[in-house]
């Protein structure tokens, strides 16, 4: 996994290629955003951690050149954009430019570090069909689950539910969300419908350590996988 | 010093040149009009004295006046006067009437055939006349005189009747000034109105449309001032947005580096401090961040003000709470419903995570956090709930004082989360309410806004 750093300040630059190579990552870093939307037009990257405070071209410009030129590729290039947030509302507008993702400066590394996994995941998964979680596997073309290796019979509801879940790992998933993903045309279905899901996958899928966190009057957390 | 009022200020510029009006007015109207009645009343006297001249005879040489009863009646009858007339011979001898009545004085209006004056008897005013009488080959003079009361009547009717109009109109201009000056002055009361009820943050021009052509130069400065302030503003919000950026990234850098070494095996003492550090720079941005919240706030301008809707807000951001929540073991919880409200989602985003990072601080593990949005009585508001150890009643005036931190906390709270919360409430014209929790327990923070 090759990931682009586009951040000018030497001292966070440094840090972020270190906290991400002792993860594994191949890692280039540079603090101008002209160099960056070369390099992306030449080479592959899996990810681009992008700074809105460079100088002369503002990560915003960068954002958008990378959507243009990246439209006609085969994946879409996932962006984690940083922001020091004051101003212009940086991370709606970040996010209306096509961010995948944005953290406000600064930032606990374990935080970082998770997002960007959740971002490789997510974006693997929009183009493979393999979807994976600690020891959870979900196979999305052969509709087949597996856990730890062993196959794990899924209802076709409770599939649905855990897919929404996989995609945000780490972040709240309404239950108006859940529902919009799950429910069919002129389906009708209540929130309550979901909770019995979520119980029937949570009897399935914790024993092996994945945590699925009611967050009381909202929705759903599912947890990254910790090794335990 | 009473500001000087502009209508009163009218009135008293308006009052002596009105009067004097008047007054010229008065004496213009009232000698014309004076003098033919008088002339009139002293031609009746002139009559009286040459109807009274024919009654003189010369027998034996010594003049006689003998008046009918009947003349004497006519005398006798004026209403209002009483006539007073005197006889003199040719060489003015005493011949019958009242012998006080004096003759005219040296040099009194005199024309051909009468002399009238002004004169006295036992200390009543007069006016007279005197005629000559043929008597024989020479002439008797024969003075009358009666007393004013006609005459004075007839000057007050003609002062009256000259007076009263013109009194008239001048009541009716100084009412004219009075409500003209209220009335032309109502589109200035309705800008003000308008201003008044503007918010602080509100640096709109001022619509000068409406206005008096008179008051446009007030307005222009008052709009140039406004501009000036507005783009004060401005340049406080590039700073601020500069000096976050700035103030930031070697933050980040700072953290980042901390944590890469505390991530490594380190001698024990090392940690330690390494680890002081990092809780150090941690506090330090979160001061930073709130230090920018709060200038923010104060420095008000409009730019970024729009609709928000305040449920999505808190779901936008829940995010980074649930995480603090799990970690503290505490349980947190929304009661959402959709709720909007005009104002800035950046110092609103950042009043409700100030309250709810505040509760997730202080509240013990296996507490209670709720989070919630939505209606009460048809007004905005937001609010966090949490069944922690509270805010004492007394506290509660002081906990909204910068920097103030209840004695024997814990928790790392620099004392100014709820000094930004309240400076966000009042800057979007919201209130902020401390109260307890639930059943007693805890504490409430709501931030009520004004009905949409």
């Amino acid at each position: 996994m090759r990931i682009l750093i586009v951040e000018d300040d030497p001292s966070l630059a440094s840090g972020l290629s270190r906290i991400l190579q002792a993860e594994g990552y191949a890692v280039d870093a540079t603090g101008r955003g002209e160099d960056a939307v070369l390099a992306a037009s030449q080479e592959r990257f899996d990810l681009v951690i992008l700074d809105i405070g460079l100088p002369r071209m503002d990560g915003f410009e960068v954002l958008r050149r990378l959507r243009v030129a990246g439209s006609d590729k085969s994946g879409p290039l996932p962006v984690l954009v940083l922001t020091a947030r004051d101003a212009v509302d940086d991370r709606v507008r970040g996010l209306d430019l096509g961010a995948d993702d944005y953290m406000v400066k600064p930032f606990a590394m374990p935080e970082l570090t998770a997002r960007v996994r959740a971002l490789l995941r997510r974006s693997q998964a929009h183009g493979g069909p393999r979807i994976v979680h600690g020891p959870l596997t979900l196979d999305t073309v052969a509709r087949r689950a597996f856990l730890a290796g062993e196959p794990l019979e899924l209802a076709a509801r409770e599939w649905a539910v855990l897919e929404v879940l996989l995609a945000r790992v780490e972040k709240i998933v309404s239950k108006e969300s859940i529902i919009q993903a799950v429910a069919g045309w002129g389906e009708d279905l209540s929130p309550n419908a979901i909770e019995v899901y979520v119980s029937r996958l949570r009897a399935k899928l914790e024993p092996s350590g994945i945590r699925i966190r009611t967050v009381r009057g909202f929705g759903y957390m599912l947890e990254e996988y910790k090794d335990a | 010093m009473r500001p000087r009022s502009l209508r009163a200020h009218l009135l008293r510029m308006l009052l002596p040149p009105i009067s004097a009006l008047l007054a010229v007015g008065a004496v213009v109207a009232y000698y014309p009009s004076l003098e033919p009645a008088t002339e009139a009343y002293d031609q009746a006297l002139v009559d009286v004295g040459i109807a009274l001249g024919t009654h003189i005879s010369i027998a034996d040489g010594a003049f006689r006046f003998e008046v009918p009863p009947a003349v004497e009646q006519v005398l006798r009858t004026d209403r209002y006067d009483t006539i007073y007339y005197r006889v003199l011979g040719p060489d003015g001898q005493e011949i019958a009437g009242e012998p006080l009545l004096p003759p005219p004085p040296e040099g009194a209006e005199a024309s051909a055939e009468l002399i009238s004056y002004d004169t006295k008897i036992k200390g009543q005013k007069l006016r007279a006349v005197s005629v000559l009488a043929p008597c024989g080959r020479r002439a008797c003079t024969v003075l009358v005189a009666e007393t004013t009361v006609k005459r004075s009547r007839l000057t007050r009717d003609i002062m009256f009747s000259s007076l009263f109009p013109e009194i008239l109109i001048a009541i009716a201009t100084l009412v004219i000034v009075w409500f003209g000056v209220k009335r032309g002055l109502g589109p200035l009361s309705r800008l003000s109105e308008e201003i008044k009820a503007r918010s602080p943050r509100d640096l709109r021009a001022i619509d000068a449309v409406a206005a008096p052509e008179e008051t446009r130069p007030l307005l222009d400065a008052l709009n140039g001032l406004l501009e000036q302030v507005a783009e004060g503003n401005r340049n406080q919000q590039r700073f601020l947005a500069n000096a976050a950026h700035q103030l930031r990234t070697p933050l980040a850098g700072l953290q980042a580096h901390t944590e890469i070494a505390l991530s490594q095996p380190l001698p024990e003492s090392c940690r330690l401090q390494l680890e002081q550090v990092h809780q150090a720079t941690i506090r330090t941005a979160r001061l930073a961040n709130q230090l920018l919240a709060l200038a923010r706030a104060e420095s008000g301008g409009r730019a970024s003000t729009s609709p928000v809707n305040l449920k999505a807000l808190v779901e936008g951001e829940a995010d980074q709470w649930v995480h603090q929540a799990l970690a503290r073991e505490v349980d947190l919880g929304f009661g959402l419903d959709p709720a909007t409200v005009d104002g800035d989602a950046l110092l609103l985003r950042e009043a409700i995570a100030n309250l709810a990072h505040n509760a997730l601080e202080y509240v013990p593990p296996g507490g209670h956090v709720t989070v919630r949005t939505g209606l009460r009585d048809g007004a905005p508001f937001m609010e966090v709930e949490d069944d922690g150890p509270g805010i004492p009643a007394l506290e509660r005036g002081r906990v909204i004082e910068r920097f103030y931190r209840i004695p024997g906390t814990g928790g790392t709270g620099s004392g100014l989360g709820l000094a930004i919360v309240r400076e966000i409430a009042l800057a979007h014209g919201a209130s902020m309410e401390i109260s307890d929790g639930a059943l007693g327990k805890g504490c409430r923070v709501e931030i009520r806004f004004p009905h949409g």
